[in-house]
């Protein structure tokens, strides 16, 4: 173990919080200025809150992984490579706040994404899976990484639906990479994920219930891709996709629901409403999408922090379970 | 928690069917061969292979959606609780 490399780790995580919290009530208050804003629908009188917000995030991590880099010239590649995905997923966030885009066009234009990562080689073909080890993917794989790229983005920017949600849950799964990362030895990658955590605290301060600031697709898409992009980097794929279950799960039953690729504003029936006493209740339309909100909510009306909490505990439990998948990967039957 | 226990559950389903998908798979259906002596061979092994693989991925994803699509309609079927 190079112990000589973690003093990084640290460094990292208090450059990308400090850029973050302090960038995100200036980039609140720029939105706000020009009257980009979203409406809180799941508050009674729907206030307006600063969109965009997610902003502040690319600033946090391109600050992180730009001083990683030039600490540490021999991750220099990694920290562009992922940095170049998160960018480039976030610009397209960007876009979609403004112009909302198809719910085709969308994945697809996150799949170009992973362009750094795959120009700049810095992914490994063969992915460790349980009890089988080492694959050998050669051709494969790099057809597999804008697949895996538009998941993760799209995944979690469909989980960004209540306030806290996104980044306490994406927190819990960075927190767990940097462990996994640590552990596997993966020293030029774990700060990356400490950079992640960090953002996500400093946008959770803001976003958490009741919400002063939305990320918009901005944030989410980007963060999103930087799951995806560590979960290449540093060869934990199986590892990430187990941890993003709760967000896969989401996805797929909204997807399976509905029956095609759907966009959150041309659903004509909502699968949760807000209550006269401010509890969110699940719908019983039979056409609207079964998300995991209204999972939660099957049993009986409920608050939306308790809602989160109940997304924040399925994530805990997925990242246990990831934690226990790589630990099958180095066994052998 | 109570809300959250049966979708843990599902979580824990899911979790097991995947792993369990990943070893039929790469212990399993890539271990099968037809023969590689001639190109119709090479094919008809590659074919069932990747059936095989198609046919234990749509199996988990057809499980996982009528598991919680049976979980979600009995549940929202009942009267509601306040909480």
């Amino acid at each position: 173990m190079d112990y000589s490399r973690i003093p990084y780790i640290p460094f990292v995580f208090l450059v990308t919080f400090a850029a973050s919290f302090i960038s995100t009530p200036l980039v609140a208050r720029l939105m706000k200025n020009h009257g980009i804003t979203g409406r809180d629908v799941h508050k009674i009188g729907g206030p307006e809150i600063p969109e965009m917000c997610g902003l502040a995030i690319l600033f946090g991590l391109s600050v992180g992984a730009i001083g990683y880099a030039i600490l540490v010239p021999d991750s220099a590649r990694e920290a562009v490579a992922w940095l170049g995905t998160v960018l480039i997923a976030g610009g397209i966030g960007i876009v979609d706040d403004r112009h909302p885009l198809g719910p085709k066009t969308k994945p697809l234009l996150t799949a170009v994404a992973c362009l750094p990562i795959i120009l700049l080689g810095t992914y490994f073909p063969y992915p460790n899976l349980p009890f089988i080890g080492e694959a050998r993917l050669t051709i494969v794989y790099p057809l597999l990484i804008p697949i895996g790229i538009a998941v993760a983005s799209n995944a979690v920017n469909m989980m960004d639906v209540m306030n806290g949600a996104m980044p306490s849950t994406v927190g819990i799964i960075a927190t767990m990479l940097t462990g996994l990362l640590i552990v596997a030895g993966e020293w030029k990658v774990a700060p990356l994920a400490a950079a992640l955590l960090a953002a996500m605290l400093a946008l959770f301060y803001f976003n958490r219930f009741p919400a002063k600031v939305f990320s918009g697709d901005t944030g989410s898409l980007a963060v999103g891709a930087a799951l995806g992009g560590l979960a290449i980097l540093g060869r934990l794929e199986i590892v990430v996709v187990v941890s993003l279950m709760p967000q896969i799960m989401n996805a797929f039953y909204g997807l399976s629901s509905v029956g095609r690729l759907y966009e959150r504003r041309e659903i004509q029936q909502r699968p949760t409403k807000l209550l006269d006493d401010g509890r969110l209740a699940a719908t019983a339309e039979k056409n609207a999408p079964i998300t995991l909100a209204r999972l939660i909510l099957a049993v009986g009306p409920s608050t939306e922090r308790n809602i989160v909490r109940g997304m924040m505990l399925l994530t805990l439990l997925a990242s246990i379970l990831a934690v226990l998948t790589y630990y099958m990967t180095v066994v052998r039957i | 928690m109570k809300r959250i226990l049966p979708l843990a559950a599902i979580e824990i389903f899911v979790w097991i069917a995947l792993i369990l998908c990943i070893v039929i798979i790469g212990r399993f259906a890539f271990e099968i061969s037809l023969g590689s002596a001639t190109l119709m061979e090479r094919i008809a092994t590659q074919t069932v292979r990747l059936a095989i693989s198609c046919a234990a991925v749509l199996l988990w994803l057809v499980s996982w959606k009528k598991v919680t699509e049976r979980y979600f309609w009995r549940t929202i079927g009942r009267p509601s609780e306040t909480t």
